[in-house]
């Protein structure tokens, strides 16, 4: 549907704008700068600061441009004698108490106040009493100090928290003269966006604490790159002084992040000076770690894969990849198993997940445009944080709606004007029911037995119907799926109900594997899988494989982890290494995981910072990793972008180890750069054609959706029935994990893991919220407070994965993820 | 003369149901249902009815804007009279609180609203606690609740206080503040009628204005058109206060000169003649002896240089240090803006210290001409009209008694040889 737009002049210019456009983007537009304090695109028109003060003709007195509508015909006039005085004037008030400690301010030399002053302001004050003095370091969190003095009452923050978050917690106190921001009952001001009004305070009052007095902002040397703490991939400017992080900043992208990121990309970039860092190789050596050069830890490696290979074969070799690493990496690692090694015991993941989709690959955009959006099995809030976002402002601003479909309660619920919780472990029957009837109402399936689900599911009868029908109903539906929260053949079964409901007659949809690690899909993608090539290529398509990867690339389906994991305890895989991942801790199940790590002969682990898993390697090799690493990564919206360098690193990049490696094993690898490796597998994988600096440098290019190999339909298998609860682990964004060590900056936000029961079960037990109890299961067990809230339906538990040390994921000891809980 | 609003307040249990039934009172009720609310809601428009909280905007004109076919609407009646000077809200809701319900009953069934809500100012607690007796009382015997006297019109009504702001006088900062939200006001347009109160089309109606309806109900438009003058109809109330015998609340007939109004008060505080006098609350320029004899309605007071306002009428004789008065408004508006947008945030905290400036007899010439600058700064450039009040006696001061502003420098220069 066509915008219907108007044409208005200023000064002169004319400009044709949607209708609904204010008359400061009007003028952007034409590229005429109306200057504004409060004003922010993504945000209310506020009419606080009064500097975008335009002539408009037919109207007595100037108008703030930023409140008022372009409309048809208008003429506005931006330089006149009137508009200057007037801005003159508003520039004065604005800088009566304002201290100008811009010698020492953090915002000098990117400070809007300094810049309108600079090209509106009259040059000098009539001020001529003592400013006022304010408090000059007011801690809201212990990562955002207010600068009370610099603070002009703009609201944009206030504004921001309330609109953009949703939650108020920022608000203006007290009025007038006197009026400031803070929270209720001076609580810290600490939610998950926080750092955002740092980057939209139009003056130095909010300060980023870490960054405060640390440098000039001139002086820092800007990276445009990518966060790499999530499957979103916002785009953050990392600002280095002498090859030391300073401070990361927003890269307004309207296609990812629409201007904003987390907490935790802005200041959970410590890990690039953690002392946990892996700086140099090292090999053991009659169990010692001893340095080596990158030569000798290499030549070492490829001897040694090359000797297990002739005693006992390429199936004896395996790799486990990482869902955090770049694209080009991960396409290097899987060439050196499959070409080098020959084998396809390649992996990156511990659920099942198959690449492609039967619908269209939804962006974030697509969330704004779809009147309603599903989220089956996500938590966006903590695992993808900057969709939580996007999700809020489709439904609160753009009146879409949601439906929340999980195991546990999150906090879209709120948003959802349909939220159903399925019991935990019986996924794949309700995603199947909820698939029938979604068939049954478009008359091409027979009603499923919703009664009988109930009992299975948790799920009420007459809301397999509503799903189905609110489904149907929308033009535009956008499911979001976390394949990684998924149990069993659960993703099959999500991808069948997508193509059920593609066979609505009118309207369409799409989806978003929302996967929650960086580049979750790019190493589907990259075919870091034991059954399909790059590109989703599938081990049947022989001749494909053979076209492509030569005459000798293996077709025979690999391990997936958990057979690595299995065939290493059994004695039958030799050699494994591991990039990037730490699968003790991060993977379920890591006892035995450890155990069966310490059998495997030959261990390699290329990784960051030292983890459970390189402790145990025979080599160990430096990943230079985010910060210093150069690439391509794919986010959840099928989106490839350019991560750029923003620090040097003193170590090897990581496509160089690669290109050893390759070497080692004969395969030419004369990469100069890792847009050397972007180039070859532009060429290797199908949907990457495109991808190359120059088309991803600004937004980043959409890579076309894969179809998804068409399969029978999937089998469902009722969750069995257990002796104790089923474990239903949850997400934390600011985990104590390797990345966010105790001494981040966001240590304030780690919390001890819950238990939360369901008050059916708890009153069973006869557990109370802030009871002890243990969570247990064979020789593990976890003692932890109580939560009774109604987060999962009775018979689970959901225990929070608040850190490293806590291993909560080595509860899981069977599929059914049982464990029992008592009190202590 | 005839009075609308001050008649029977001598008589006693004024407040009570039973003695306001018995002068007549809710008699406007059985009227209004037995015509059309379109046919009230005209009669309104027909009398000229001008708002009495400051604007002056005719009322039949404003409940004929409610955006069509949006309901629920809602009432809101503006109860925050702060404007300094003004306190005939105040003696309304005090001695007559049954008037205002008998109104706002009679003006929602006009205006097809079912729920109507009565602000007030932080500090009239008392008065709210006086109006929610009354309130029970209406409902007790029918007047608010469903189905009213079998008219099949429903009609709820709640008290609210704000937490003290003069600000929340404004239509739209109170609208905010009744939500519970911050009391700032919104942007315009949208405009109240179209969207409001929960987001909803909404009337906000001065309390005396309220009170006007059930006379021109009862009486007729014409009746009401035959009072004041052509433009200014109807009869008004006047918060006299400052340098007169009697300080007082007077209903006059619009039209009425000044210094007949000064006379009912008892003429001039010792006989002592006139200086200045501010006719229509603070918040509008004040007006020398020269317009003593101004008749007292909207359009002459406008051309005299001034406005109605709210109808405070605060007379200063000629013992008056026009400074010192400024400067006392100065202080009010700095400690009443709300801080929502900065010329007024900082302009009205600046005109207070640079007259504190002159009247410490550190002021020059230059101080004068950055007062009157930073006034035109301030005019027309903020959020709200707040700035534009507070500006108002400072230039109008400036212009009217230059010589005195002049005296203070005088003394300085004196001081200083």
């Amino acid at each position: 549907m066509e915008k219907e737009t108007v044409t208005l002049t200023i000064d002169g210019k004319t400009a044709t704008v949607p209708k609904g456009t204010n008359v400061v983007d009007a003028a952007k537009s034409v590229g005429i700068e109306i200057p504004i304090f409060c004003y922010h695109e993504k945000m209310l028109r506020l009419g606080c600061c009064r500097m975008c003060l335009v002539e408009v003709e037919k109207m007595p007195k100037l108008m703030t441009a930023c409140t008022i509508d372009a409309t048809e015909g208008m003429v506005v006039k931006n330089d006149t004698p009137k508009v200057v005085k007037g801005r003159q004037g508003v520039l004065e008030f604005t800088l009566l108490n304002h201290p100008l400690d811009c010698p020492v301010c953090d915002k000098g030399g990117e400070c809007p106040l300094q810049d309108n002053t600079f090209n509106y302001g009259a040059g000098d004050t009539r001020m001529e009493f003592k400013r006022f003095n304010n408090v000059k370091k007011k801690e809201l969190s212990p990562v955002i100090t207010l600068d009370r003095e610099r603070c002009i009452a703009c609201q944009r923050c206030t504004t921001y928290s309330e609109v953009i978050e949703g939650d108020q917690a920022l608000v203006m106190h007290n009025r007038g003269f006197h009026n400031d921001i803070g929270t209720f009952n001076d609580q810290p001001y600490d939610t998950r966006f926080s750092g955002n009004v740092v980057d939209i305070c139009p003056v130095g009052a909010l300060t980023n604490s870490i960054f405060r007095f640390q440098a000039r902002t001139w002086d820092l040397d800007n990276a445009k790159t990518l966060c790499a703490h999530c499957g979103c991939n916002c785009n953050i400017e990392f600002g280095a002084r002498e090859n030391e992080l300073m401070r990361v900043v927003s890269r307004q992208n309207d296609a990812v992040d629409d201007g904003w990121i987390c907490d935790k990309g802005r200041f959970g970039y410590e890990f690039v000076s953690s002392k946990n860092r892996i700086l140099e190789p090292g090999i053991r050596k009659d169990g010692e770690m001893n340095v080596a050069s990158l030569d000798e830890a290499c030549d070492e490696t490829v001897s040694k894969l090359k000797t297990i290979i002739e005693e006992h074969g390429p199936k004896s070799v395996g790799f486990i990849g990482s869902p955090f690493a770049s694209n080009e990496e991960l396409y290097l690692y899987q060439k050196l198993m499959r070409l080098g090694v020959g084998t396809n015991n390649i992996d990156h993941k511990s659920y099942d997940d198959t690449p492609g989709l039967p619908v269209a690959h939804y962006d974030f955009t697509d969330i704004e445009s779809s009147d309603l959006t599903v989220l089956i099995a996500s938590d966006p809030t903590e695992e993808l944080p900057i969709l939580d976002l996007r999700i809020k402002k489709a439904v609160t601003r753009l009146n879409r709606n949601l439906i929340v479909l999980n195991d546990q309660k999150t906090l879209m619920d709120k948003y959802a004007s349909l939220s159903l919780r399925y019991n935990v472990g019986s996924d794949g029957v309700a995603l199947a029911g909820l698939a029938g009837a979604i068939a049954d109402s478009l008359k091409q399936g027979e009603a499923p037995k919703v009664e009988k689900l109930e009992k299975t599911t948790g799920i009420k009868p007459n809301s397999f119907k509503d799903f189905a029908e609110k489904m149907i109903a929308a033009k535009k539906v956008c499911v979001i799926y976390n394949p990684a929260a998924l149990t069993g053949n659960s993703v099959a079964i999500v991808k069948n109900l997508l193509s059920v409901l593609n066979q609505k007659p009118e309207g369409e949809c799409g989806a978003i594997p929302a996967a929650p690690a960086t580049n979750a899909l790019g190493a589907m993608d990259m075919g870091i899988l034991p059954d399909f090539y790059p590109g989703g290529v599938s081990l049947s398509d022989d001749s494909k494989i053979k076209e492509v990867w030569g005459e000798s690339a293996p077709t025979e389906k690999g391990f997936t982890t958990c057979e690595m994991f299995e065939k290493a305890a059994s004695g039958d895989l030799k050699a494994l290494v591991v990039f990037r991942s730490n699968p003790i801790v991060d993977f379920p199940g890591g006892d035995k995981i450890e155990e069966a790590l310490k059998k495997v002969e030959f261990l390699v682990a290329h990784d960051m910072l030292h983890t459970e898993t390189t402790a145990l390697a025979h080599v160990v090799i430096p990943s230079v990793g985010p910060g210093f690493d150069e690439g391509t990564t794919t986010n959840i919206g099928g989106r490839v972008q350019y991560r750029r360098k923003g620090l040097k690193a003193e170590s090897f990049p990581d496509w160089r180890v690669l290109a050893k490696l390759l070497s080692g094993f004969e395969i030419e690898a004369k990469y100069l750069d890792s847009f050397t490796v972007t180039a070859e597998l532009a060429k290797k994988v199908s949907g990457y054609e495109e991808i190359r600096r120059g088309s991803i440098q600004k937004e980043g290019k959409t890579r076309p959706a894969q179809a998804s190999v068409n399969g029978k339909t999937p089998e469902v298998t009722s969750p069995d029935s257990i002796d104790g609860f089923k474990l239903r682990v949850s997400e934390k964004l600011f985990a104590k994990d390797k990345i966010l060590e105790s001494e981040s900056a966001l240590a304030h936000h780690f919390s001890e893991p819950k238990a939360i029961l369901n008050s059916v079960d708890a009153k069973k037990l006869g557990i109370k919220s802030g009871d002890r109890v243990k969570v247990s299961s064979g020789n593990r067990g976890l003692s932890v407070e109580a939560e009774v809230e109604d987060s999962c339906n009775p018979g689970a538990v959901v225990v929070s994965n608040a850190g490293d040390e806590y291993r909560v994921l080595a509860l899981i000891q069977d599929h059914n993820a049982t464990v029992q809980v008592s009190k202590e | 003369m005839t009075q609308i609003l001050l008649k029977n307040f001598e008589v006693e249990g004024l407040t009570t149901l039973k003695v306001y039934e018995k002068l007549g009172g809710y008699k406007s009720l059985k009227k209004a249902f037995s015509m059309k609310p379109e046919e009230v809601l005209n009669e309104v428009k027909n009398s000229g009815l001008r708002g009495r909280g400051g604007a002056g905007f005719p009322t039949g004109l404003k409940w004929s804007f409610l955006a069509k076919d949006s309901f629920p609407r809602y009432f809101a009646c503006n109860a925050d009279e702060s404007e300094p000077g003004t306190c005939k809200d105040r003696i309304l809701l005090e001695k007559n609180p049954h008037l205002l319900i008998e109104g706002l009953i009679v003006s929602s069934y006009a205006c097809l609203i079912e729920t109507g809500y009565i602000y007030f100012r932080g500090e009239f607690q008392d008065v709210a606690d006086l109006m929610d007796e009354a309130i029970a009382e209406a409902y007790k015997k029918g007047y608010l609740g469903k189905n009213i006297l079998g008219s099949g019109f429903n009609f709820d009504l709640y008290t609210h206080l704000g937490a003290g702001a003069y600000i929340c006088g404004e239509e739209s900062a109170l609208l905010n503040s009744l939500t519970g939200m911050r009391g700032e006001p919104r942007s315009k347009p949208p405009f109240p009628a179209v969207q409001g109160l929960y987001d909803k089309p909404t009337v906000i109606n001065n309390v005396e204005t309220v009170c006007v309806v059930p006379w021109i109900v009862n009486e007729g438009s014409e009746a009401y058109k035959k009072l004041g003058t052509e433009k200014s109809t109807g009869t008004k109330l006047v918060s006299v206060s400052g340098h007169v015998n009697k300080p007082a609340n007077v209903e006059i007939e619009m039209g009425t000169p000044v210094s007949k109004i000064i006379e009912m008060c008892g003429g001039m505080r010792n006989g002592n003649k006139l200086k200045a006098f501010i006719p229509g609350g603070s918040s509008v320029p004040m007006l020398g002896i020269e317009h003593i004899d101004v008749a007292y309605d909207y359009e002459s007071l406008k051309e005299a240089g001034s406005m109605l306002g709210s109808g405070a009428l605060i007379v200063m004789d000629e013992t008056t240090n026009i400074v010192e008065a400024t400067m006392r408004l100065a202080y009010f508006y700095m400690h009443e803006s709300c801080g929502k947008c900065t010329p007024c945030r900082e302009g009205t905290r600046w005109l207070y210290q640079m007259l504190g400036e002159v009247l410490n007899r550190r002021g020059s010439p230059e101080t004068i001409k950055t007062l009157q600058d930073a006034c035109d700064n301030m005019a027309m450039k903020t959020f709200c009209p707040l700035a534009d009040a507070a500006v108002a006696p400072v230039v109008s001061s400036i212009d009217l008694f230059p010589e005195d502003y002049k005296s203070f420098f005088a003394e300085a220069a004196a001081t200083a040889g």
